[in-house]
């Protein structure tokens, strides 16, 4: 029998016109009517401010009530707390689920609240469902699926594409090759054999265009993996692990190793906002736990590009979200998984323009740490067990497949079959307790994630070397009626595979045991060199692993520099010529979305669990002061200091690839040098979310990677871990293509010895003098957030002098060793003046600057010239600033002042005087009226 | 040589504040034990074996229903005599900080003792939102809390970070709250003054209140991290001229020398 309790908070009347009240539902199956009554008064309902109905309504005189729920199928994270909690209270239901009632007040039709809803963004069609009629039983029924062979070897080219097509998204040479190898072995593929090849086969398990031969402007060129391998090894001083496992790793101190991962999750993102970037935060999360031997995750990163929030919403492709609205679920995701696993998110960034509307990009980073000892991935050895660990295995992220019509129940009409996962993140907290335990004891031989192409390309990858026989019906399903094919490349969340060692299996099983974690022996490893396997002892997937992973030829890509002329605008700029304009622009640069306060965003992040933030994303006298990277102390009781940070500048990328490039490398140290990081030990992160490769985007992702090459040989430091994601394109059904601005994201990463050798923003005394330090390059404004402001683009970025920078950062970070720059910040976005103004506001002071020093330039490209690689240093006097940076270019700017006043002159002439409280409302007002 | 004190830090699924408590009372003195809650249930580990119980912050049950309420709901169902012993030796402390106020809050044990219930609440912050931030408090005077006398009329600066820590009680219980000198921190504005304003106050709890004890003074519960603020470094402004001491140690030194005294 089923019972629905509801519940209603005293104070769930929400103020808005009309009035809404919202109530909670909770529908239990197999209990009593006496048990369901318990489990209101004792589970449910708490009657200090709520009150509870048993199967009735409890939204009274209401003009219209409607509730929200999860679709069947869409795993609802809460579920198994209800049925937990309802067992330790002695009641034993056989099924429950949750959702929301939104009553509504006043004359108004249904029709109508069900606009309200969707305004609100109280309802995503993907996920839920409007319940009109309640269901009749929770439990979802289905028989299961079967196994069909495909006669791929009689097929013709037609054939072998159709298959392809929706299916498998492999082009016809490659389908070739698979039908050859069947020929060969004299028999047909199984449906799941295709798929695991397939999988392994895609684009983002195999990263073909990265491995593949180029052929740019005519000329060949290696592949772009290659050129990052080479030059990356050469600086491999502080590397334990690149290239090879879930993350980068490199050395730290006292025998430990601190890893890094940096993961997209843009297509799921750009579906379900919520569910996408949460179930992007928990794969990079396992990524860290799937290096070496299992890793503890440390610290998360989030960085973002959207279209702009107020973007006229007509501009809005057939198909896409509101910004706005991408913009909050997203943010909403990340939080409540990183906040939920305990992981500090503590650096990040958001990025606005409007070539994003097609297709937000949502990066998510994750770091970790290990002993050395267990840095190194783990290989799994013939007669290990195969361990699936965590979460159960349903129907998610399978595309295309469906129900057969005669298996379907009342019930399961509904289900979703390309259900997009909500995530579930005390799944994976309780998963990475046990593996972090059981690597502590030592009982972990191989551990890979299930992450895309789930069992299939997990254990395909761990038994690559031996061979493995896996007993798939094994695996715990969420329902019944997947078929095996589907059971095997089902991309679950919060499921990992171990291997363990036939003795140390007990042990393994008690660990997980005791942190509430599932574990499911699903096979072992073998000499067969195989990917074998059965269902219910019958063999449905019998692959030579050297098909599987060496089968797939290189490709030959051609990349070309388009002769199409760049629109260049023809608007001129107009520099600013009265005090009042002056004001008016610099308010103009500071409310832009991209330079804008974003500490709405950051106060809904858990930044210091852990307790290991050393240096917080605000400090200053009123904590709303930005800072540059974090700093972590990882080991509590140790003064060891992790610092993290990173750079991207799109527009300039899309501009320009190769100085946008080197722009977006050279932010990225800048940000970590600028908090004290020694950055000669530092490893990279390169991220390419780039559109589809195209002749012409693929030049510009070549490019692209020349600077990053560049960058290495310059700074002498490796990339250690990356990821490309290579379909930044949007095609419409009308024929309309939209190329996403493309995207590198630089991360950094390393360690300090004395976390009390750093450096914030924040002024810190006034009277102290103000330098800018570094080689700008004031003519180029392309891209810029000045240029923006007047609707430019322009094609001249910064360049940057790269025989300058590293002397500079060499500066920087000796000057903050020393503990004689008492603040610095980066010149970034936004500019000079940008990067002064948010030092003002740490420092809850004012500053007095004279451009006048600098010459052969214009006073706007003075303060708006984002060259990055620059520094607004604060010292105590002239004599400091001459000791420390008399090898480079420096200019002295000014002095700190008491009180909240920012003049800027040129020598006796004043270009303006604004108080910065003034520039911070306008600066801190636009995502405050998105978050507060 | 004297024993240090023996301080459980009690973990389930989703409690994510236990390794850095656990520090604090390392640093205090503590001789610390992180346990998860099946410990206890399979009879590995026993509260006997602890004078102090500590139930950190975090999401316990991914704060399910409502935050605290699944683990609430374990602990009275399974080890309701085993608490009841442990509250009744004399030489026992129990603190609950963020989740852990939430889950004591849900199993009777503050503001009044009554094991299974509840007599006030944590609910949603008005701002409907988690709320992650540094806020200023006072150390209430005169509370009935028996370890933080020499703290009285302090003022400290925590960080919060919870979505659901607005306090919360009916009339009468608020009135015996405050009469009985339950209340032990409250948001303050900058002159030092209780306040209902957001952020200071950031949840928009009763009478400002973020942390009460219970009429022994020997069970506390508060919404902000003392133990995020053990070392000087793990404040914001530790790098500015007038740094502050770490003003979240001297609740778990209290702690134990609580415990010392009594040997």
């Amino acid at each position: 029998m089923m019972h629905t309790i509801r519940v209603l908070s005293k104070d769930s009347i929400f103020e808005t016109s009309p009035k809404i009240t919202t109530a909670k539902v909770y529908r239990v199956e197999g209990i009593s009517g006496k048990q369901s009554k318990v489990l209101a008064k004792k589970l449910f309902c708490e009657k200090i401010n709520q009150e509870y109905t048993l199967d009735k309504p409890i939204i009274r005189k209401a003009s219209a009530v409607i509730e929200i729920s999860y679709k069947p199928g869409v795993m609802n994270p809460e579920v198994a707390s209800i049925i937990k909690s309802a067992n330790d209270l002695n009641i034993y239901p056989t099924a429950a689920d949750s959702s929301y009632e939104y009553g509504f007040y006043g004359k108004i039709t249904k029709d109508k609240a069900y606009e309200i809803i969707k305004a609100l963004g109280l309802f995503n069609k993907t996920v839920e469902y409007i319940v009109e009629i309640p269901p009749k039983t929770l439990l979802i029924k289905g028989a299961l699926g079967k196994t069909t062979i495909v006669p791929i070897r009689k097929m013709g080219d037609e054939g072998l594409l159709s298959l392809s097509k929706d299916k498998l998204f492999l082009n016809l040479p490659e389908m070739k090759i698979i039908q050859k190898y069947f020929i060969k072995i004299k028999r047909d593929p199984k449906d799941i054999e295709l798929e695991t090849i397939a999988q392994t086969w895609s684009e983002h398990c195999a990263h073909k265009t990265f491995k593949a031969k180029l052929i740019v402007d005519g000329q060949y060129k290696k592949p772009l993996i290659e050129r990052i391998k080479k030059e990356a090894l050469k600086h491999k001083k502080n590397i334990l692990s690149a290239f090879v496992d879930n993350s980068g790793v490199m050395n730290f101190y006292d025998k430990m190793a601190i890893c890094g991962k940096v993961e997209t999750h843009n297509s799921p993102s750009a579906i379900e906002p919520y569910g996408g970037a949460a179930t992007g935060s928990g794969g990079v999360f396992r990524d860290i736990l799937g290096t070496g031997r299992g890793a503890k995750t440390i610290a998360s990163t989030d960085i973002f590009c959207f279209a702009k929030p107020d973007m006229n919403l007509s501009k809005l492709p057939v198909g896409c979200l509101p910004p706005k609205y991408l913009l909050k679920r997203v943010v909403d995701g990340v939080r409540d998984y990183g906040n939920r696993m305990g992981i500090p998110t503590n650096n990040g960034s958001v990025h606005f323009h409007d070539d994003f509307r097609a297709k937000p990009t949502i990066i998510v980073g994750a770091y970790g740490i290990t002993p050395v000892k267990n840095s190194q991935k783990g290989e799994a050895k013939k007669g290990d067990i195969v361990v699936a660990i965590g979460g159960k295995t349903g129907r998610d992220g399978i595309h295309g497949a469906t129900f057969s019509s005669a298996e379907m129940t009342d019930r399961t009409i509904n289900v979703n079959s390309q259900a997009v996962q909500i995530g579930n993140a005390i799944e994976e907290k309780r998963m990475s307790d046990a593996l972090i335990e059981a690597s502590g004891e030592n009982i972990i031989r191989a551990i890979q994630d299930c992450g895309a192409g789930g069992f299939s390309s997990a254990i395909g990858e761990m038994g690559e070397a031996t061979g493995v026989s896996i007993a798939l019906e094994k695996a715990p399903l969420k329902y019944q009626g997947l078929s095996p094919w589907e059971i095997w490349i089902s991309e679950s969340q919060e499921r990992m595979v171990v291997a363990v060692s036939k003795e140390n299996l007990s042990k393994f099983i008690e660990v997980c045991k005791k942190y509430n974690t599932e574990t499911t022996v699903l096979g072992y490893f073998d000499a067969s060199k195989k990917l074998k396997v059965y269902f219910k002892k019958q063999l449905i997937c019998n692959l030579d692993m050297k098909f599987l992973h060496h089968g797939l030829p290189q490709r030959i890509m051609i990349a070309r520099k388009s002769n199409k002329k760049k629109e260049i605008s023809s608007k001129k700029l107009y520099s600013p010529k009265s005090k009042k304009e002056w004001i008016e622009i610099v308010k103009k640069v500071l409310s832009h979305e991209n330079i804008c306060s974003k500490e709405p965003i950051v106060r809904l992040y858990d930044h210091s669990v852990q307790g290991t933030n050393a240096l917080q994303p605000f400090n200053g006298e009123k904590l709303d002061g930005p800072n540059d990277a974090v700093i972590l102390r990882p080991i509590l009781d140790k003064p060891y200091g992790m610092v993290i940070s990173h750079g991207l500048n799109p527009i300039l990328n899309r501009i320009d690839p190769y100085w946008g490039s080197i722009w977006a490398g050279a932010e990225a140290i800048s940000n970590y040098v600028a908090v004290g990081g020694d950055y000669k030990n530092a490893c990279l992160i390169n991220n390419y979310i780039w559109p589809f490769p195209d002749e012409e985007s693929l030049w510009s992702l070549d490019k692209s990677v020349d600077a990053v090459v560049n960058l290495m040989k310059v700074l002498k430091i490796p990339v250690i871990s990356g990821k490309d994601s290579l379909s930044s394109t949007y095609k419409g059904k009308d024929g309309t293509v939209i190329k996403i601005p493309p995207v590198l994201c630089m991360s950094i990463f390393g360690k300090i010895k004395d976390v009390g050798k750093t450096c914030s923003a924040d002024f810190k005394k006034s009277n102290s003098i103000l330098i800018l330090v570094g080689k700008m390059d004031y003519g180029n404004l392309g891209g810029s957030i000045y240029y923006d402001t007047q609707n430019i683009v322009g094609d001249n970025v910064p360049k940057i002098n790269l025989k300058i920078l590293p002397k500079t950062l060499r500066a920087i970070q000796n000057g903050i060793r020393r503990q004689k720059i008492l603040s610095t910040h980066d010149v970034s976005e936004g500019g000079l003046i940008t990067a002064i103004f948010e030092m003002c506001v740490g420092g809850n002071m004012g500053a007095d600057i004279d451009i006048g020093k600098i010459k052969n330039t214009k006073d706007d490209y003075i303060l708006f010239n984002e060259t990055a690689g620059c520094f607004i240093v604060e010292v105590k006097n002239e004599d400091i600033a001459e000791n420390l940076f008399k090898n480079i270019p420096y200019v002295i700017l000014g002095t700190t002042q008491k009180g909240n006043s920012l003049y800027v002159r040129n020598k006796n002439r004043i270009l303006f005087s604004v108080q910065v409280e003034e520039l911070k409302k306008v600066w801190q007002e636009p995502m405050g009226k998105i978050f507060n | 040589m004297i024993l240090k004190p023996k301080v459980l830090v009690l973990k389930t699924d989703g409690t994510n504040c236990d390794e850095e408590t656990a520090f604090a009372f390392n640093l205090a003195g503590g001789d610390v034990k992180i346990a998860h809650v099946n410990d206890l249930r399979n009879k590995k580990d026993s509260l006997r074996n602890y004078q102090i119980l500590a139930i950190p912050g975090g999401f316990s049950y991914g704060d399910d229903v409502v935050s605290g309420k699944i683990l609430a709901i374990e602990l009275t169902s399974f080890f309701s005599e085993e608490l009841r012993k442990f509250i009744e030796r004399k030489d026992t402390l129990i603190i609950g900080i963020c989740n852990g106020f939430q889950v004591l809050v849900r199993t009777g044990l503050l503001p009044f003792r009554n094991l299974g219930k509840m007599d006030a609440t944590l609910t949603n912050n008005d701002s409907g939102h988690f709320e992650c931030r540094w806020i200023n408090l006072r150390i209430e005077k005169n509370s009935n809390c028996a370890f933080l006398k020499n703290l009285e009329g302090n003022f400290v600066s925590y960080q919060v970070a919870h979505g659901e820590g607005k306090f919360f009680a009916d009339k009468e219980n608020i009135r015996k709250i405050e009469k009985e000198n339950l209340v032990t921190f409250r948001y303050v504005d900058q002159n030092g003054k209780p306040t209902q304003k957001y952020p200071e106050n950031p949840n928009g709890a009763i009478n400002a209140i973020a942390g009460i004890c219970d009429p022994t003074g020997r069970i506390l519960g508060l919404m902000p991290h003392p133990e995020r603020f053990v070392r000087v470094e793990q404040h914001p402004n530790w790098r500015r001229p007038d740094a502050k001491k770490p003003q979240g140690l001297p609740i778990f030194q209290n702690m134990i020398n609580y415990i010392n005294k009594l040997k």
